[in-house]
């Protein structure tokens, strides 16, 4: 597990756009569902979400995350209505219990909970296709121009996961030749035997960063003004990804302030006012399906993909 | 530089716990915010990682600190994983405590903040990567605390230390789940969560307290050992 990291590079067309681009387009996919609270709008956002799984061939990646993500909604689903004792028209009353009195189950409540499945759902989409779009890396070098110390920590880390990792498997062996047998002990035994596996690797990867810190200062690391040789390409691409990103958040804010992505669940469920209202969902998914759209072209049509 | 960065980041909790019950105080008035509690939460959590971000950034570092603290991370974030089959028994927590206690507040912090980030980018990221990075710094921050305030605590201050935060980081979870999905907020939807988190945080705590009866004073005195390898006197 931590031998690789979670992102795989597939030459996507996703793959490949500016880091600032992409961000900002993660961002309105994750603002989005979290200051909407009409369950349309919810949906639309989790459809675009859903698209753009497909779209850039990351679902086997997404599928944990996915399943995952089902689990913790239902849960959701099923517990706002029973602990949320609000709402007019109470569908079901339970029967007295002990310290927490009373069950009313109540349209309201089941309907709250549904809207708030589907925006964990939809939070949840955002991640899986962070992970699988974007990688740590770049992400890091972006950080670093305003927070290069914690992200030289970062990075050092990363770079010390999977050797630390190594490690620790080559230690266990050493202690299995020794005679050590991991498998067998009861609880106690056996953690103090993984606890002996920590200190080995703890004394070793000490050692091992006052060499990483010597190399460091032997090349004169902190010593001047810090250059830098990456830069990253801004392609048309970049721009699209970046508005499209832009516009459905403040598109999206403007319609929360304006009252039309928001929806009154409690004491009693709003009536849906019509089309009118769901004139700015149109805009918001018209404007986060741009991307879905050029990449499709981008994998499908060849001009497009030298124009892009 | 323990003493300092400690004095520091007592200033910091101070200002922002400050600004949580003055934030407390103004939902109480004002039905906007009354109704909006989740953006209250989410403003609270970015600002208090900012917060303890750039303190470290501004802050005078040398190269084998940094060294140190990315080892120290890296072991938290491999250990997650070998315990991962037993729910909440991980020696994380364990090792981020005491490396804030060994090497000062702000160390501790970037120790738990970035063992959880970094060990995120392996096993993947999700909403609960701020979360995990907040309280495992806060772990780390305030046994840094500790280290300031009790130089030479013994085993039982160390321990309940252990159980406190093996419940806290369960409940402060807990606290942001239900303001982030339960509405209206009630005190039964507040006990309902709490109790049904109390058997994983049991196990957290219990987690906490064996390691350190097995590795703590060992480590504690490797780590205080290095500390003074890493200084090096002049003659």
């Amino acid at each position: 597990m931590l031998e690789q990291l979670s992102y795989k590079s597939k030459g996507t067309f996703l793959q490949n756009v500016h880091t600032i681009a992409s961000l900002t387009y993660f961002a309105a996919l994750l603002l989005l569902p979290l200051i909407f609270t009409h369950p349309f709008y919810l949906l639309g956002v989790f459809l675009v979400g859903i698209m753009a799984v497909v779209v850039s061939d990351s679902a086997a990646e997404c599928m944990p995350f996915l399943v995952m993500g089902i689990w913790v909604a239902v849960f959701v689903m099923l517990l706002n209505p029973l602990i949320v004792q609000h709402g007019n028209t109470v569908l079901i009353y339970g029967p007295e219990l002990p310290v927490i009195g009373r069950f009313r189950i109540s349209l309201e409540a089941i309907c709250y909970g549904a809207a708030m499945g589907v925006r964990l759902m939809t939070i949840i989409i955002a991640f899986a296709l962070y992970n699988a779009v974007v990688h740590p890396d770049k992400v890091t070098a972006f950080v670093s121009r305003f927070a290069w110390k914690s992200s030289l920590v970062v990075s050092l880390v990363t770079r010390m996961i999977p050797t630390i990792a190594r490690d620790l498997c080559s230690a266990r062996e050493v202690m299995q030749l020794r005679g050590v047998d991991f498998s067998t002990g009861t609880f106690r035994e056996r953690l103090k035997k993984y606890s002996w596996l920590m200190e080995v690797l703890l004394l070793s990867s000490l050692e091992g960063s006052l060499a990483t810190a010597e190399a460091m200062q032997a090349r004169g690391f902190g010593s001047g003004r810090r250059s830098s040789y990456h830069r990253e390409l801004v392609r048309p691409r970049d721009y699209f990804f970046f508005l499209s990103g832009i516009t459905a958040l403040i598109i999206g804010i403007c319609a929360w302030l304006k009252g039309y992505a928001v929806f009154a669940f409690y004491p009693k469920l709003d009536s849906f006012a019509g089309g009118s209202e769901l004139i700015w969902l149109v805009v918001i998914i018209f404007c986060l399906i741009i991307p879905l759209i050029l990449s499709w072209g981008w994998k499908h049509w060849p001009y497009l993909r030298t124009r892009i | 530089m323990s003493a300092r960065a400690g004095k520091k980041v007592l200033l910091v909790s101070v200002i922002l716990s400050a600004a949580a019950v003055i934030m407390g105080l103004a939902a109480w008035k004002l039905q906007f915010i009354h109704q909006n509690w989740e953006f209250f939460a989410a403003f609270l959590l970015l600002t208090s990682l900012v917060v303890f971000f750039a303190s470290f950034e501004g802050s005078r570092i040398s190269s084998r600190e940094v060294g140190v603290i990315a080892v120290l991370a890296a072991l938290a974030a491999v250990s997650r994983v070998p315990f991962a089959v037993l729910p909440g028994v991980q020696p994380t927590t364990f090792l981020v405590m005491v490396s804030g206690y060994v090497f000062g507040a702000r160390s501790g912090f970037m120790v738990g903040a970035v063992a959880a980030l970094v060990s995120n980018f392996f096993m993947g990221q999700g909403p609960w990567t701020p979360f995990q990075m907040l309280f495992w710094g806060l772990i780390g921050a305030s046994a840094g605390l500790l280290g300031v305030v009790r130089p030479g605590a013994g085993r039982t201050v160390m321990i309940s230390f252990s159980i406190v935060w093996g419940y806290l980081f369960g409940w402060l979870m807990n606290l942001f789940f239900v303001v982030f999905f339960i509405k209206p907020l009630t005190w039964r939807a507040v006990f309902l969560a709490y109790a049904a988190s109390f058997p994983m945080d049991t196990f957290h705590a219990l987690g906490n307290v064996c390691f350190y009866l097995l590795l703590g004073p060992q480590v504690i005195k490797v780590l205080k050992r290095f500390q003074k390898k890493m200084t090096y006197a002049e003659i």
